[in-house]
């Protein structure tokens, strides 16, 4: 049996190293578990942006923002270069019919605190001087930023590593172990057991398989999102810009797109964000299709020809590779940061969809202060896990 | 291989040298996908075309296993670089 810890994590994606870090920081003795090598999941198959410009106003963008002041003092504290670049970000605005709800998303975001505006038709091409000609109106957000995900990954890890952590890379949980109360006493792994009185569940889209060996029904399923990356090229943009109609493939309704069907079919909406290596990447896919992350040429297709839409000039310009990832969806879009109350020393962290990246200080940090028994950071009713048990029992009564 | 001067630029596109893949070793690589994600080696124009049988190497050596131990870098499309343009369908001009 290995020598045991106070907090166990298990999985070494950007939530768990996040986890580990906030834990450690705190003088506790951690132990991140990962089958794999860290930041080789999902982490390592997404985009770098901390947006709180597409989240619904109020709690959502609220709990973004305060993870983006976290990003800010982790600049200074992390050693490792995350490339953190704090630029804004905007929408682009393709009709009347967006720019009306552009506008009411605008001022509900300036409402609940947030640094944005609508950028009138006169400025658009001084913000954004290669994007189509037709976009009338952008959304900007000063307080969005973009870094490098998985360096973020490795920053969290040596940090947490330098105050004493323990990282078990390519070693397998195959279980969490309970004691003859049901409290939690470990995990097992296929090298054996390792001992601990709290354990942090944060494995992504592999969560449930874990979570069902103690009969824990976690309602977290793959979306697989992809991924176009460019060569080095000219400066397309120098920030982060999205189709207004994002939001509307991420939400749902309020208005819609005019695009061929396919594109709503596949969740297709155009993300573009530089890298500081001079090149940028292209998203982005929805699709519910299981485990599978294989990028098929006809979801391909559709991505750049809406990335060609926003900004024409890149049409001469290589693709080098793609990728998806499989991002942790749950059912009313917001993680779950929480206790699981029948089974003492039992924490979930995951679902954070394609916001894991962005939420992960935030994440981190409740954890940390859940398990140190300190006053949380931001409320966490909203991600506490038996709120979808309570939806389940709610929708049996009313039937 | 033991002549390998730590200076010496293994993934042309990225410009990485066998001190930063041996680096990324240390903290804790264990395949060419891991070094890829410490470095950027193989990230580049070339997709690890040129460099990736030297990182395996490399890597073989560090951890003194045999080279054809490890897998090689995951095939992505599109397997040669193409235009967004091409990719779009796009009727050529």
């Amino acid at each position: 049996m290995s020598r045991g810890a106070d907090v166990i994590v298990v999985g070494g994606g950007v939530i768990g190293s996040a986890v580990t870090y906030y834990l450690a920081k705190e003088g506790l003795d951690v132990c991140l578990v990962d089958r794999g090598d860290v930041a080789s999941g999902t982490s390592s198959a997404c985009d770098g942006n901390v947006l709180a410009t597409d989240k619904e106003p109020g709690f959502d963008s609220q709990m973004t923002l305060k993870s983006q002041l976290l990003f800010r003092d982790l600049q200074e504290e992390l050693s490792y270069d995350f490339e953190y670049r704090q630029r804004g970000s905007t929408l682009a605005v393709e009709d009347e019919e967006q720019e009306k709800v552009a506008r009411d998303w605008v001022s509900r975001q300036v409402a609940a605190g947030l640094p944005m505006r609508y950028v009138e038709r006169e400025e658009v091409h001084d913000l954004e001087p290669m994007i189509a000609d037709d976009i009338i109106g952008l959304v900007e957000c000063a307080s969005d930023l973009s870094l490098n995900p998985m360096a973020l990954v490795f920053a969290f890890v040596h940090a947490a590593e330098s105050l004493g952590a323990r990282i078990m890379r390519f070693r397998e949980v195959k279980g969490i172990l309970r004691d003859a109360k049901g409290a939690v006493k470990g995990v097992d792994t296929a090298e054996g057991p390792i001992e601990s009185k709290r354990v942090v569940l944060s494995a992504g889209v592999w969560s449930p398989f874990i979570a069902k060996t103690v009969g824990v029904d976690l309602p977290v399923i793959p979306r697989k999102g992809a991924i176009l990356v460019s060569e080095r090229t000219f400066v397309v943009g120098r920030r982060k810009v999205m189709e207004f109609g994002y939001l509307m493939t991420k939400f749902g309704g309020g208005c819609s797109r005019k695009v061929e069907p396919d594109m709503d079919k596949y969740g297709i909406a155009m993300v573009f964000e530089p890298t500081p290596h001079g090149n940028f990447l292209i998203g982005s896919s929805r699709e519910f299709v299981g485990f599978d992350r294989t990028c098929t040429s006809e979801v391909l297709t559709l991505m750049a020809r809406r990335a060609i839409r926003f900004f024409p000039a890149i049409k001469d310009v290589k693709v080098i590779r793609s990728y998806a990832g499989l991002r942790p969806y749950t059912p009313d879009h917001l993680p779950i940061v929480s206790p699981v109350d029948r089974i003492p020393g039992l924490y979930i962290a995951t679902g954070h969809e394609g916001d894991g990246i962005g939420l992960s200080p935030i994440t981190g940090k409740v954890i940390s202060e859940m398990i140190t028994g300190k006053p949380t950071s931001i409320s966490v009713e909203p991600l506490r896990l038996d709120r979808f048990e309570k939806k389940a029992a709610g929708a049996k009564t009313t039937a | 291989m033991s002549v390998l001067d730590d200076d010496l630029i293994i993934c042309r596109c990225e410009e990485i040298t066998v001190g930063e893949i041996k680096k990324a070793i240390r903290e804790g690589a264990r395949d060419i996908a891991g070094i890829r994600r410490r470095t950027r080696a193989g990230m580049g124009l070339c997709q690890g075309r040129t460099c990736e049988s030297l990182v395996l190497r490399i890597l073989a050596r560090e951890l003194d296993e045999e080279a054809g131990r490890f897998h090689p870098n995951t095939a992505r499309p599109p397997v040669l670089p193409v235009t967004f343009g091409v990719l779009a369908g796009e009727p050529d001009e």
